[in-house]
């Protein structure tokens, strides 16, 4: 698809306001592009508070107009990140392909779509108040596309897409070139619903009792505990074809004809019964080692059939880069490995490759391919949110009599750093947050990387969560290969959290709290003009303790999503077993460790994992 | 144990409610969405613990998020355990409904004083509700231990949200508590309504799906038999002011 059919431009110096929406599947967001550039962009759950809010991203609109000084009448235009008829013409299609036995799903179906789905423009006209004119649509993965290339620091790349299922894609591949000042991006071939590595890879999220759309990190965390066993029956579900692609074989799935269960009788006749979502994963037990081989299986074939796809890609193409986008682009295993097999030299994935990333990459797709505006090199961090703001946290500590402090920089670092080496866990706020599921500086939780007993306290006493799931290590980009093995290219790719690679040999012991049990982390290569803060501790921290790594994961608790306020982070951290809580120049401390021990609520003290309850 | 009023509809109701409990399934599904409700207002009153401007409040708001999500945890762990005593397959059906939220209130937009005069009486329908619960669960001592635990918590909740509504709107609290009573009422009407028309119109369209879609599906089974499998070629652009 050459999509350059539009007003041309070039010769124009123009500024314009556009709004970029992702809505109505999950994780909407907004993004606005002011002269060319991102202005900001957030995701309706940041302000919601609704873990992958999918409605219409109302609050995520007013922030991002307010930011900017805008009111909706100075917009350009508003740009949708898919086209929603086409997508109801998917789903009707299937519904047909299955009848009768789509009967059930039906209603719900077509309830689901003719409730507000299609009526995305009448909603966005209404909503903003902007003339119907001046709403344009892109396709799904023109969207995806668009916010993996056009975000990159790169004049020319391949791309590669892969998701679920947008429109009818759920897989595409093109290159996308700025010459001359002006951005093509070329989506060349397709693979079609109801063939899908996304869908494939949720099915078993699903049969291993995770949430779709939700948990498949979880599932790539399990894949390190168990072996592959099972891949040659995975393959069974999914033949390669001729060209170079691949096609499900319709019979083990059922997400194609019904809306109650992914997977089919054969299924499950093949790879035994499914996990109960309440049932906790033993890994000492036979049960719990086929879901870890499960696990293996599936990630291992997606893997192998990445590799292979980019690797034809590389071959045709003939360039270096590859930009990925797609929910897909966010196994950082499988993006490890095709940076390692593929053959391409430098991997781009953006901080927020999912639908919420859409926002953007509508955003910018409309302002370089449909109105021709001069391409422009988009700032190359993910820190698009809402700012914290610290005096909010110093007025509910002094009102809520809090131990609080107020540092300058150099002593703010020094102190966070000293207590993090004394095993004390940090809630770091700073700046704008992450545009994007990760947490990479701004919205974090912060400790010591060394030992199995952080790691622990961490998912018992503050995330909740299940035992078996890594933490991530953040390093200083200049010595990030002192402690991990990265492959040429293996830096970037870790600028965004967005690949996996082994930990040194040498350095797991002391880095146990972030590898994870194959040896292997999902490293944060962090550059100083990133995150200076960050980095300031980093540095600080290697001074006291020899190696300046931390574990990084995002300040949430289960079940939530990233805080956003100061606020948020305040109720977090009283609510969980934080010891420290940064924003701006303000720490609020727990009286102490003990103290803390026996005003934490008797509840907190089990695992809630135990119980399936994340 | 502190024991909530029962209500006269919850009295009458009793052998309906009797007839959910005796049943493990059942049990198990009607402790899980409480889980779901206890959670999802535990986070509602966490927001409003972050929104709220005045620092009493925020304590207290923040003291019942923690209580709310507890409750939520006790109730997964113990629909969970029962679960798997009888090998439940999670496939099995939704939750029953539960039993009280926060009725899709708008936090953010709601003042305290009507935040308060909700939660007061969210509170304490949901302490006359698990009264009766806690009665009926005799044979499961555990199950009813949780239902003690939260009713002591309700105490809690009834008696702050009642003075600080006092506090916050002391002309107009009484009013403010009849609104909220209306308001559930209003709300309970437009859920019966919405299910009620969402199940005609779910019989309106199996009817058209089985008298008009027979010849389309033929149709598009047979097109579906002429696609390739593998890459195809790109969609063709078409223009973006288009949603097809």
């Amino acid at each position: 698809m050459v999509a350059g059919a539009a007003p041309d431009r070039a010769d124009e110096s123009v500024l314009m306001n556009i709004l970029g929406l992702s809505a109505h599947y999950h994780d909407s967001a907004a993004a606005l592009i002011v002269d060319g550039l991102p202005v900001c962009a957030v995701q309706e759950e940041r302000l919601s508070r609704r873990k992958h809010d999918s409605g219409f991203p109302v609050a995520a609109i007013d922030y991002c107009l307010t930011h900017a000084g805008l009111d909706p009448s100075q917009l350009d235009a508003v740009v949708f990140y898919e086209r929603s008829l086409l997508k109801f013409e998917r789903i009707l299609t299937c519904a047909l392909r299955a009848f009768p036995r789509s009967w059930r799903s039906f209603p719900h179906a077509m309830r689901n779509s003719l409730g507000e789905k299609m009526w995305v423009r009448g909603i966005i006209a209404s909503h903003l108040e902007v003339p119907r004119q001046k709403i344009l649509f892109t396709d799904h993965h023109a969207s995806h596309a668009a916010a993996a290339f056009l975000t990159a620091p790169t004049r020319e790349a391949a791309i590669l897409t892969a998701d679920g299922v947008g429109e009818w894609a759920t897989l595409t591949a093109g290159r996308g070139r700025c010459e001359d000042g002006h951005a093509q991006i070329e989506l060349q071939r397709e693979i079609r619903y109801p063939h899908s590595l996304g869908l494939l890879y949720s099915t078993f999220t699903a049969y291993l009792g995770f949430a779709v759309n939700e948990d498949e990190y979880k599932v790539m965390g399990l894949a390190a505990y168990g072996r592959p066993t099972l891949a040659a029956d995975v393959r069974r579900l999914i033949r390669r074809t001729a060209d170079g692609g691949f096609a499900i074989e319709p019979e083990y799935f059922e997400y194609h004809t019904t809306a109650q269960r992914s997977y089919s009788s054969r299924f499950v006749d093949l790879f035994g019964p499914p996990r109960d979502p309440y049932d906790p994963i033993d890994l000492d037990t036979a049960e719990g080692r086929r879901f870890a081989n499960c696990a293996a299986s599936v990630q291992q074939v997606l893997e192998e059939l990445l590799v292979d796809i980019a690797r034809d890609l590389r071959r045709e193409s003939g360039l270096p880069d590859l930009c990925v986008g797609g929910g897909v682009a966010l196994n950082g295993v499988a993006n490890g490995r095709v940076l390692a097999e593929s053959g391409f030299e430098r991997l781009f994935v953006p901080p927020a490759p999912g639908d919420a990333g859409c926002a953007i990459g509508a955003a910018l797709y409309a302002d370089r391919i449909y109105f021709g505006n001069p391409h422009r090199e988009v700032p190359d961090h993910p820190f698009w949110g809402p700012e914290v703001d610290a005096a909010d946290l110093t007025r509910v500590a002094r009102e809520d009599g809090q131990i609080f402090d107020q540092f300058d920089d150099g002593a703010l670092v020094d102190h966070v750093a000293a207590a993090l080496a004394a095993d004390a866990i940090v809630g770091w706020m700073d700046g704008r947050c992450e545009f994007g599921p990760r947490a990479l500086g701004h919205r974090s939780i912060l400790a010591a990387p060394h030992s199995h007993e952080t790691r622990d306290r961490l998912n018992r006493d503050i995330k909740n969560r299940e035992g078996f799931r890594p933490f991530a290590p953040v390093v200083p980009i200049e010595v990030a290969s002192r402690y991990f093995e990265l492959p040429s290219g293996g830096a970037r790719l870790g600028r965004f959290m967005s690949g996996v690679f082994p930990v040194r040999p040498e350095w797991r012991d002391a880095l146990a709290a972030v590898t994870h049990v194959d040896g292997s982390a999902r490293v944060q290569t962090l550059e100083q003009a990133m995150a200076p803060r960050l980095y300031a501790l980093l540095q600080a921290y290697g001074r006291k303790t020899g190696v300046p790594i931390l574990l990084n994961t995002s300040f949430n608790v289960a079940g939530e999503p990233i805080v956003t306020t100061a606020l948020e982070g305040y109720s977090t951290f009283r609510r969980c077993g934080l010891d420290l809580l940064v924003a701006g120049p303000t720490v609020i401390s727990k009286r102490s460790r003990s103290t803390d021990e026996k005003e934490a609520p008797a509840w907190q003290s089990g695992s809630m994992a135990e119980s399936g309850a994340v | 144990m502190s024991g909530g009023h029962i209500a006269r509809i919850d009295r009458m109701l009793r052998p309906i409610h009797r007839w959910i409990w005796s049943n493990r399934d059942r049990r198990v599904r009607k402790l899980l969405a409480f889980a779901e409700v206890e959670t999802d207002g535990g986070r509602d009153i966490l927001r409003a613990a972050e929104t709220t401007p005045d620092p009493l409040l925020r304590r207290l708001y923040l003291e019942h998020a923690i209580d709310e999500l507890h409750h939520g945890v006790m109730f997964r762990r113990r629909g969970a355990t029962l679960a798997r005593l009888r090998h439940h397959a999670s496939e099995g059906g939704n939750p029953l409904p539960g039993g009280h939220g926060l009725d899709d209130l708008a936090i953010t937009d709601a003042g305290d004083e009507q935040l308060l005069a909700f939660l007061h009486v969210a509170e304490k329908a949901a302490a006359g509700r698990f009264a009766i619960y806690r009665e009926i669960v005799g044979d499961d001592p555990e199950t009813q231990a949780i239902f003690d635990h939260i009713l002591h918590d309700e105490v809690f909740h009834m008696n702050y949200t009642y003075r600080q509504l006092a506090r916050v709107s002391p002309r107009a609290w009484r009013r403010q508590i009849w609104r909220a009573r209306v308001s559930r009422l209003w709300k309970r009407y437009l859920r019966l309504a919405g299910a009620l028309g969402m199940a005609i119109g779910s019989l309106l369209l199996v009817l058209q799906y089985f008298a008009v879609l027979p010849l389309f599906a033929w149709l598009a089974r047979r097109a579906e038999r002429r696609e390739p499998a593998g890459w195809s070629p790109a969609r063709r652009p078409t223009a973006q002011t288009s949603p097809y």
